[in-house]
């Protein structure tokens, strides 16, 4: 299998700020990758990058074999790559379906092909009885289904999720994770950005943890979890334990100040 | 659906062959004026509909597109003697190509920003014509020469031929809105307005959309400045780049229903039939007048229902279904 | 040749002063209520009309007229606030530009209506004075105004700086929301935006009385230049509405020194176009909307 997404020495800075500082990881073909870290590390400004929305200082994107660090963020998308943004942006004045044939339009240019792939884009999202509402007036999880499904119908190869679990309650969740999966099982390869780490053990092998801009820690979920470092960032040094003992179990969520 | 498609192509129809034969049936000349004047800015809100209705770019510089337009048209007329119909596809040409460098600078800026530069530009329009006599009589403009009935010079001694040309324009921009609505580019236009970064992200190329949206509106609004220079035999900066022209170009499109294919029209015969009655009653004499009803109009419907009249029944509608 | 620049340096100054107080409420109202108020130009218009009439029937002097004017254009700056407003606020543009431009319309052709469109001046005792230092001339109607602009002006850093509702204002021009969870009352903090920016334009037109003519359409000249100074400053930069209102007085006047009589309108625009073109964010270079 061959690396869908590769990130090489990324930075961006604003002002004094070092957002994204000499960030470095892979995503495999199909491979679902949680990337993590405490309110502020970098994930959405790292994600804004990737997508084209702010132009990198330095470093390199490839995604899908082509270079794409400098692109707008419609040509990335067009190369196959999508995503939702933590807080739902839909196209309030747009029906579901409308909003979603927006996304299909991409590869359709006709209008009822497009009608047909939003359709199908809908049904996989769950929103069919949906369809024809106003997107300003769907409840909170609707509009993040309707996020998912308008980047769904662009037909993407790589699917960037950003916190699309925040606030859903348990059985939500439970739903999220089972659509995080049957899209991975479809073949998309997925970069999720979550806090909840019960969901992201459930749906990712590969992690990597950025704090305050950096990357502290990459690896598989256990690694990760048991790495001081993250500990440190997540809890404070407090909680570091010495070198050779386990944390012991996590609960289901992290929690941070 | 198909039944609702049904009684609306037929209603279409029929308003159509009403409007195709209205001249037939209306004798008073002055009625006939009010009709082409509501025709003309119904054209000219259609045509700002499409950028400031659907993509929500809320230009106030308009007629700068219009003033190009009808000077294009009329230095062709006076200088080389080619007629106006031609003219007037240039003109629209020029305008487009204006739109190019007026959209780079202007959509630099966003929001009310966007706004105020496109009234800038506009300005400066008709600064440059009142300043530079050389090539385009500077302030005192010029009269377009009377031919008596020439129609290959788009000259008509009666006001009839002037109404079907104006209707013409009307139905053209119309037809050019309800295909833009059920295509791809409608939905491109609607997303961006709603929101750009969601719309990049779901594969609009922004950029390029609003060029071409700006490119299409500046060309029907340029054809609409030709037509107002011959019906008027006249032109001159202050009436080419009249500021009235782009402030009424939005305001019907706000007060019928901004983004819907009917709104402009619908706002053009409310303000404008309001204006006609406030004429004969009022007269001329009070200055301020038309425009005060017409801000008092503005606000209301902002401030009650900001999706004017058409998208008011919409909603209605919509909640019934 | 020095002394001729000089000249026009001076008077591009003294009128920049004027043009700061105007920009200064424009951009305070956009930094703070995230609107664009076309009507602005229109506030320094009753500005000068209300020292007209305090002028011409009480035969107050339009200097002192701004203890008139001010507070009465804060009212009507807290009254818009609360009563149109507050109305079109988390709206999309839309509203919020035709709000304020019907606004705008409305007071003009009103005043044209009621005022029609003559020209009204007061004529002062000091109307022709003025210093003469080496070659340059100084009149004492544009030096007062000046000055009284800067101290205005002063006064509403110092406010905006120190007291808490300055600090409240800022704190919302900034962060609506982390605002309003710190307590701080968004509608109250806005009127007081709306009427210290009202309060300013009146003040503007009261010190324009003594050597600028009223008539309804006055305000779209003023309200044009504040709009390229809020640009040129950074939109919702005081300081920088300050800054880029004295330069442009300044450039207006050389412009109309050197070019011609009617050409101050042109550089204006020649001054935002470029800014458009090479840097929309504006000198202080902060955020686009």
């Amino acid at each position: 299998m061959s690396d869908a997404l590769v990130i090489k020495n990324l930075n961006k800075k604003f002002g004094g700020l070092h957002a994204v500082n000499d960030v470095s990881f892979t995503v495999r073909e199909n491979e679902t990758l949680a990337l993590i870290g405490p309110n502020g590390a970098g994930k959405t400004t790292a994600f804004n990058l990737i997508m084209g929305f702010h132009k990198p200082d330095s470093g390199s994107i490839k995604a899908l074999g082509h270079e794409i660090s400098g692109l707008r963020p419609h040509e990335v998308c067009e190369l196959g790559m999508a995503r939702t943004f933590q807080v739902a942006k839909p196209f309030g004045g747009m029906t579901v379906l409308e909003n979603v044939m927006t996304g299909a339009f991409l590869r359709q240019p006709n209008t009822n092909e497009a009608r047909e792939v939003a359709r199908e884009s809908i049904n996989f999202l769950g929103l069919s009885a949906k369809e024809n509402f106003a997107a300003r007036d769907l409840t909170t999880i609707d509009q993040r289904r309707l996020e998912m499904a308008r980047a769904l119908a662009t037909q993407p190869k790589i699917l960037l999720l950003d916190e699309v679990m925040a606030g859903l309650n348990p059985s939500e969740v439970d739903q999220a994770v089972a659509l995080v999966k049957k899209l991975s099982s479809r073949g998309l390869t997925i970069v999720i950005v979550e806090h909840l780490m019960r969901a992201i053990m459930a749906v990712a092998k590969h992690m990597v943890v950025l704090d305050h801009g950096q990357k502290i820690a990459e690896g598989s979920p256990d690694e990760v979890i048991q790495n001081p470092e993250v500990v440190r960032a997540y809890l404070g040094s407090g909680y570091v334990k010495p070198q050779g003992e386990t944390n012991g179990e996590t609960n289901g969520e992290t929690h941070h100040d | 659906m198909n039944k609702l498609s049904l009684q609306y192509k037929t209603f279409v129809g029929c308003l159509l062959i009403l409007m195709i034969a209205l001249p037939w049936l209306i004798t008073s000349s002055f009625a006939l004026e009010i009709l082409v004047r509501i025709l003309l800015f119904a054209f000219i809100g259609t045509s700002w509909n499409l950028l400031g209705g659907y993509a929500k770019q809320l230009s106030l510089g308009h007629v700068a597109f219009f003033g190009l337009g009808a000077y294009t048209s009329t230095l062709m007329e006076i200088n080389f003697g080619i007629s106006p119909w031609i003219g007037m596809v240039v003109g629209g040409f020029v305008g487009m190509s204006a739109s190019l460098p007026i959209g780079w600078l202007c959509f630099r800026l966003k929001g009310p920003y966007f706004t105020i530069s496109t009234i800038a530009t506009a300005n400066v329009l008709m600064l440059i014509f009142l300043k530079f006599r050389d090539f385009a009589y500077g302030a005192e403009g010029t009269t377009i020469p009377n031919l008596g009935n020439a129609p290959l010079m788009m000259q008509f001694e009666t006001k009839t031929p002037y109404y079907y040309i104006v209707l013409g324009l009307l139905v053209i921009s119309l037809a050019i809105t309800a295909w833009i609505e059920r295509s791809r580019v409608g939905y491109y236009l609607i997303a961006l307005g709603e929101d750009e970064d969601a719309a990049e992200a779901s594969g609009v190329d922004v950029v390029k959309v609003k060029r071409n949206i700006y490119m299409l509106s500046a060309f029907l609004t340029g054809l609409a400045g030709t037509f107002y220079t011959q019906y008027i035999y006249f032109i001159d900066p202050q009436t080419a780049f009249s500021f009235n022209v782009s402030i009424e170009a939005a305001l019907v499109s706000i007060v019928g229903g901004i983004g819907t294919l009917w709104g402009p029209v619908i706002g053009t015969v409310l303000l404008e039939t309001t204006t006609a009655l406030l004429q004969s009653y009022l007269g001329n004499s009070i200055g301020g007048i038309q425009l005060t009803v017409y801000s008092l109009i503005l606000m209301a419907v902002i401030l009650s229902r900001p999706t004017g009249i058409v998208g008011y029944f919409k909603e209605k509608f919509k909640d019934r279904a | 040749m020095f002394e001729t620049i000089l000249q026009a340096v001076i008077n591009g100054l003294l009128i920049g002063g004027i043009y700061a107080l105007v920009s200064i409420g424009v951009t305070l109202i956009f930094g703070v209520v995230k609107i664009v108020n076309f009507a602005q130009g229109e506030f320094v218009m009753i500005g000068m009309y209300l020292s007209y009439y305090l002028s011409t029937q009480f035969g107050i002097d339009p200097v002192v007229s701004i203890l008139f004017s001010m507070p009465i254009l804060f009212v009507v700056g807290v009254l818009i606030q609360h009563y149109l407003i507050r109305r079109v606020l988390g709206l999309n543009d839309l509203p919020q530009i035709f709000l304020t431009f019907a606004l705008s319309l409305l007071i003009i052709n009103l005043s044209l209506m009621f005022f029609a469109a003559n020209y009204r001046t007061i004529h002062t005792w000091y109307s022709d004075e003025a210093f003469h230092f080496g070659g340059v001339y100084i009149p004492y109607a544009k030096l007062v105004s000046f000055v009284l602009a800067m101290v205005l002006s002063g006064v509403l850093w110092v406010f905006l700086k120190t007291t808490d509702l300055g600090k409240a204002m800022r704190a919302a021009s900034q962060n609506r929301d982390v605002a309003q969870l710190m307590g701080i009352n968004p509608n109250r903090v806005f009127a007081v935006a709306l009427g210290i920016a009202l309060a300013l334009a009146g003040a503007a037109g009261s010190l324009l009385m003594p050597f600028y003519p009223a008539y309804p359409l006055v305000g779209q000249v003023f309200v044009l230049m504040a709009f390229v100074a809020v640009v040129l400053g950074t939109l919702g930069n005081v300081m920088g509405a300050l800054v880029a209102s004295l330069l442009m007085g300044v450039a207006e006047s050389l412009g109309i020194q050197f070019i011609g009589a009617d050409s101050g309108l042109i550089v204006v625009f020649v001054l935002l176009l470029a800014t458009l073109a090479l840097k929309p964010s504006g000198l202080a270079g902060g955020w686009r909307k």
